[in-house]
């Protein structure tokens, strides 16, 4: 795997931090998550939780809400399954015990790279700053991935996905016309910051192959959003057009390059929708075709792509009367045989049961732990010929158990026997 | 890395040559190679690539060389019109990446099919980046950013979710700035970085294989982990904002979840300002009466926004050590003091305008490594002659 041979001691909790190591598990590095039993990670103990072995109903959607109400282990946490394929081991190390501690800095000096997503200053006051570890380990690759980073007047701030897509644009940039934004209803920057963290890694890493020299890599969550809104940033900042102003956002128009038809559609069903987004002539003339060349289409006004954005409101009531008494797959399925660009709106119970194209692509992988019973899981979302990247990482298993590692990980990488290790536990070094 | 004098430059991949070409959904990840050092070369027909003719443009001036949408996601990058798809050919022959957005047939029209290009350059590394990736029944469908937020998941979770008489009469939407494209670009970027890693430990090219719509399906949190755990899917709703005294909108989590210090430093807060009301009763410290009368905790927050502009509803909230954050628009997110602080946006000189152009920088800040913004996108075919020059002078590949 492409990253195999690369070791990761990783510190990071929640979705960003660890959406950055899941990816490098995946491209096959041994990624060690450092935990705590006193204070796990949040999602490991928050709703939704994995139900138990057998407790499923027909289809993986089918788990009864009772089961998503009880909490019977830290292991079922249901989106630490989303953010710890990968191959993650799980070592318990109590970092204010001075053995953790020491047993921590031994494991600096045998891994290739140090990840965490603590607030800023946490490590040094365990006794584990970069300076720290720098010196037991000179070409250390340390990543860290905070909400506002580790430099700045306001590293103290704390963010959540949300949060930092409010700072950014991205909540302002979901809406309707005129309205206070909807946007985005999950940490869509979650994700988008570990992908930088992951590209932090990795270019430490690649930094060090050309120089030898290791680094810290500060990783906020602001910083790899600002890029996002793309042009309409740069309007505001040329030409002195300000995404703030009237009729702006503009919902799921688009203006450059503009399409018309283009939008969600009311399909068959409750709250059913269908995409259709035509931004050339020829799409338009497949739509017209497929759609049994209506008389509407002869409108005048749609005869052009500017004429039909313009008077858009017309058109989309036009085919939202044809769209809303057929299925959305159905609606789909015809025009992309026709040459139009189309997509159901699907949810996540769509994607899993329904998205032919996902199955054909092995996008979901069925892993499990020791208690857990296998589920399809999420990974690297890429293929490569050469390198695969696997969901289940280096190991082929499903995230880990809390601590499931601490006997595997310490003998390995420090030489301690089993008795020794018992020991480690038994002083609550292990906890 | 590339064999030969490397050319100088900074960056973790200074020296890797990285032809790009096809269509704007995969110009992001080529602007990401470019900030960490490499030497991306941006392939165009001689009228310019798709992006040039999209708008926004320079004072509303259409040109090819005046396009923001261009600008966005081309900077550092240099502009290359081959005489022919053979000099293209050759041209690869001498790099170390080839990131593209071509389908299969169209690559073996234009002489990037991996196969062919592996032969001769097995250390080429081919990154297609494609809607639905090379292989699968949707292979051949079409889709632009919406098409991809739709059938992967954001849309149907982002609106404003059912009116007060239940009915849902606003449709799933998707965020401005085509986020399915950058997610896939992104995601592309990655796999060149891992893919370089391996090969500079003694492995070949490789070709990689990204859809952008299952990118695009992985970006929705924790919406599959409810399905699977629970049977329950999740619906579209904005997340709860504060309307500060000035109109300004306050995304305000409070992330009870956390762990009962979150709910303290937000009462030790109320009760500063005043306006705590009855959250001083003892009784809300347990998580479980506060939930059943969060309410309150509400009014009480409504209470304080009315005091305070937006900026500082923030900062209080923050101060508090509450994850909370002031929707700003775009442009607002340039005012930024931290931001500033960091050095995150970055002017570059335009010789050709009067102005320099600002930009987002760095990501991430890497001292060692610092990130690559210095040049300015580049005009149309700006670097034939160059380029040209540079790489047929130097073996290149592997």
């Amino acid at each position: 795997m492409a990253l195999g041979g690369t070791r990761i001691l990783d510190f990071t909790r929640l979705g960003f931090g660890a959406q950055a190591t899941l990816i490098c598990g995946c491209l096959g590095a041994d990624v060690i998550r450092v935990e705590s039993t006193k204070r796990p990670d949040p999602v490991r103990v928050m709703p939704p939780y994995v139900p138990e072995p057998g407790s499923h109903g027909e289809g993986f959607g089918a788990a009864t809400l009772a089961n998503a109400t009880a909490a019977p282990s830290p292991n079922r946490g249901g989106i630490f399954y989303k953010y710890n394929t990968g191959g993650k081991r799980s070592i318990t190390v109590d970092a204010r015990h001075p053995e953790g501690l020491a047993l921590l800095k031994r494991l600096v000096a045998e891994v290739d790279v140090v990840t965490e997503s603590f607030a800023a200053g946490t490590l040094e006051r365990w006794g584990l700053g970069y300076d720290v570890m720098a010196a037991i380990k000179a070409d250390l690759v340390y990543v860290s991935m905070c909400g506002f980073g580790h430099e700045g007047p306001d590293t103290r701030h704390v963010t959540m996905g949300p949060t930092a897509q409010a700072l950014t644009g991205l909540t302002f940039l979901t809406g309707l016309p005129d309205r206070a934004p909807a946007g985005w209803s999950f940490s869509y920057l979650d994700h988008v910051g570990g992908y930088l963290g992951a590209v932090a890694i990795m270019a430490g890493l690649a930094h060090r192959r050309r120089t030898g020299a290791g680094q810290h890599i500060d990783v906020s969550q602001l910083e790899p959003a600002t890029a996002l809104s793309g042009a309409i940033l740069l309007d505001a900042l040329c030409n002195g057009r300000p995404a703030r102003r009237p009729g702006f956002p503009t919902g799921n128009r688009r203006s450059h390059p503009p399409a018309a038809p283009g939008g969600a559609y009311r399909a068959l069903g409750p709250d059913r929708w269908v995409v259709i987004s035509c931004r050339t002539e020829d799409q338009w003339a497949a739509l017209v075709q497929a759609l049994g060349r209506p008389a509407w289409a002869d409108d005048p006004r749609f005869g052009t792509l500017a004429g039909r954005a313009e008077h858009a409101d017309d058109l989309d009531r036009h085919l939202e009367a044809w769209t809303a008494t057929r299925d959305r797959y159905e609606v789909m399925e015809l025009l992309q045989g026709a040459g139009v660009p189309a997509g159901a709106v699907q949810d996540a119970a769509d994607r899993l049961e329904r998205d032919p194209q996902l199955a054909a692509r092995g996008h979901f992988t069925l892993l499990g732990n020791d208690e857990v019973a296998p589920l399809p899981l999420e990974g690297l979302p890429v293929r490569m010929s050469a390198t695969p990247p696997r969901t289940g990482g280096l190991l082929d298993r499903g995230p880990p158990c809390l601590g499931q590692d601490n006997e595997q990980v310490l003998g390995e990488l420090l030489g301690l026997s089993a008795d020794e290790v018992a020991t480690l536990a038994a002083d609550g070094v292990l906890s | 890395m590339t064999d030969g004098p490397a050319r100088p430059g900074p960056g973790p991949l200074a020296g890797v040559r990285v032809i790009e070409c096809g269509d704007p959904s995969g110009e992001y990840g080529g602007r990401l190679l470019a900030g960490l050092g490499a030497d991306v070369v941006k392939i165009e027909p001689a009228g310019g690539c798709e992006s040039r003719h999209i708008g926004p443009f320079l004072d509303d001036q259409p040109g090819v060389d005046r396009s923001l949408a261009f600008w966005a996601d081309n900077v550092g990058k240099r502009s290359v019109v081959p005489a022919d798809d053979a000099e293209l050919g050759e041209l690869c022959t001498r790099a170390d990446v080839v990131l593209h957005t071509l389908g299969p047939a169209e690559a073996a029209r234009r002489r990037l099919g991996f196969e062919a290009l592996h032969r001769v350059n097995p250390g080429l590394i081919v990154c297609a980046l494609t809607p639905f990736g090379q292989t699968g029944p949707w292979a051949d469908y079409l889709a632009d950013d919406l098409v991809l937020m739709a059938l992967g998941g954001s849309m149907a979770a982002c609106g404003y979710g059912p009116g007060p008489d239940g009915a849902d009469d606003t449709p799933p939407l998707a965020c401005l700035g085509d986020q399915a494209w950058r997610t896939a670009s992104t995601y592309a970027a990655i796999a060149v970085l891992a893919a370089l890693a391996w090969r500079d430990e003694g492995g070949t090219g490789q070709l990689i294989d990204v859809s952008a719509h299952e990118c695009s399906a992985s970006m929705t949190e924790w919406h599959l982990m409810t399905y699977l755990c629970s049977g329950a899917v999740h619906r579209r709703g904005p997340h709860p904002t504060l309307t500060a005294a000035d109109g300004r909108l306050v995304a305000a989590l409070n992330p009870d979840f956390l762990g009962p210090h979150v709910f303290a430093g937000m009462l030790a807060m109320l009760e500063t300002e005043g306006v705590a009301g009855p959250l001083s009763d003892p009784r809300f410290a347990d998580p479980v009466y506060r939930s059943a009368n969060y309410r309150e905790v509400w009014r009480a927050l409504k209470r304080l926004a009315a005091r305070h502009d937006g900026e500082a509803l923030y900062q209080l909230g923050q101060e508090a050590g509450l994850p909370w954050g002031v929707i700003r628009s775009p442009e607002e997110v340039a005012d930024d003091r931290h931001l500033a602080a960091r050095g995150h946006f970055v002017a570059l000189e335009h010789p050709e305008l009067d102005r320099p152009v600002t930009y987002p920088g760095a990501p991430f800040i890497a001292h060692a490594s610092p990130w690559v913004m210095t040049r300015r996108p580049p005009l149309l075919g700006e670097h034939t002659a160059e380029v040209r020059a540079e790489w047929s002078a130097t073996p290149g590949g592997r």
